[in-house]
């Protein structure tokens, strides 16, 4: 996950913060619970509850030559990370399929559809449920064209009230529950990358904001921080 | 008799609170900065300090797409809303997207598109 831009135009905060836990940099850190060491813990797959921004740095322990960790022991190395904590921050993360994150599964158009309202493929768009995501096309007629999947009655099908240009049979096309406005993403394990196979509005309060919806291996999503620890009343 | 004070905790106080401590009492700027461009941390330097910084020597990329930032100076303890930022080499590609990369996948998309597969 990469910072991108500020909604406001102004300029980034940074501050340092102490970590409760080994950190990445590129993930959104969380206020720590009450108890833990330092200030900031990790996010999850599903959550960034209290986020108070995006990591930039993990550190190198010059003792070490490796990351700096969280660490008990007198002397070592502070873990001290910089942190972006501009509550307006937009974020820029992939969009891939799976934990660990492959490429968007693309999928082929096996029966044509002359009106442009439907996308019959050979995955399920119905679950998880891609409805109200987005569907666009990698080859064929409506190459570079997409729309918001307005329904997924049936299994394979999906349907759009715009409609493309006649598809037809072998044309390719992405798919990814996602859009704009919409709230919750699922990360990947390593927290960097935003899942496009799962569920819309699942998982971490992310706000999405834009969309650059390229190949399976360079489509990418822009967020905010929906769960952001400076706008919400603490807990 | 004990005299409670409550404390206001605004959100610019929780902050404040929250910051790292900064350099030690008594340690020259430089060698603090030395260590923390060692450790591969983000730096950030007050008008004043940045021009005493050498990021090419570290191996540090200054961030020009935000030219400034809010941080307090590495060098002088400073809260300053004009400072510079570097961020290490090998991760500035990790953890920011600039308008560069974003115009070059543009044109790459564009380009892909005439030649009819995205």
């Amino acid at each position: 996950m990469k910072y991108a831009y500020n909604l406001s135009s102004s300029t980034p905060i940074i501050k340092k913060y102490k970590a409760s836990a080994a950190l990445a940099e590129g993930i959104v850190v969380i206020k720590s619970a009450a108890g833990a060491s330092g200030q900031m813990s990790t996010s999850t797959t599903t959550s960034i509850a209290n986020a108070l921004g995006l990591v930039v740095d993990n550190g190198l322990s010059l003792a070490a030559g490796g990351p700096i960790t969280y660490s008990t022991t007198q002397g070592a190395d502070e873990a001290v990370f910089g942190v972006i904590v501009n509550p307006d921050q937009v974020l820029r993360a992939q969009m891939v399929t799976g934990a660990t994150g492959t490429s968007i599964t693309q999928d082929t158009i096996v029966t044509a559809s002359s009106n442009g309202l439907t996308f019959v493929g050979g995955t399920s768009v119905a679950s998880p449920d891609m409805d109200e995501g987005i569907v666009w096309y990698t080859s064929g007629a409506n190459v570079g064209k997409s729309r918001k999947i307005t329904s997924t009655g049936a299994t394979v099908t999906g349907t759009v009230i715009v409609p493309f240009a006649a598809n037809a049979v072998g044309d390719t096309y992405l798919y990814a529950g996602v859009n704009i406005g919409l709230q919750g993403v699922t990360l990947t394990t390593d927290l960097k990358n935003v899942r496009a196979d799962i569920a819309v509005s699942t998982g971490a309060t992310f706000s999405i904001i834009d969309l650059e919806l390229n190949g399976s291996a360079d489509s990418f999503i822009h967020l905010t921080l929906g769960g952001n620890a400076w706008l919400q009343v603490q807990s | 008799m004990i005299v409670l004070v409550k404390q206001d905790w605004t959100a610019d106080k929780l902050m404040q609170d929250a910051e790292g401590g900064g350099k030690k009492r008594g340690r020259a700027a430089g060698g603090w900065i030395d260590d923390i461009a060692a450790q591969k941390k983000v730096i950030t330097l007050c008008p004043l300090c940045t021009n005493k910084f050498n990021p090419a020597r570290v191996h540090y990329r200054k961030e020009k797409e935000f030219p400034v930032c809010q941080a307090k100076c590495d060098g002088c303890s400073t809260f300053d809303s004009h400072c510079s930022w570097y961020i290490y080499d090998e991760l500035y590609t990790q953890v920011r997207s600039t308008a560069d990369e974003r115009r070059a996948l543009a044109k790459s998309r564009a380009a892909r598109i005439k030649r009819g597969y995205l």
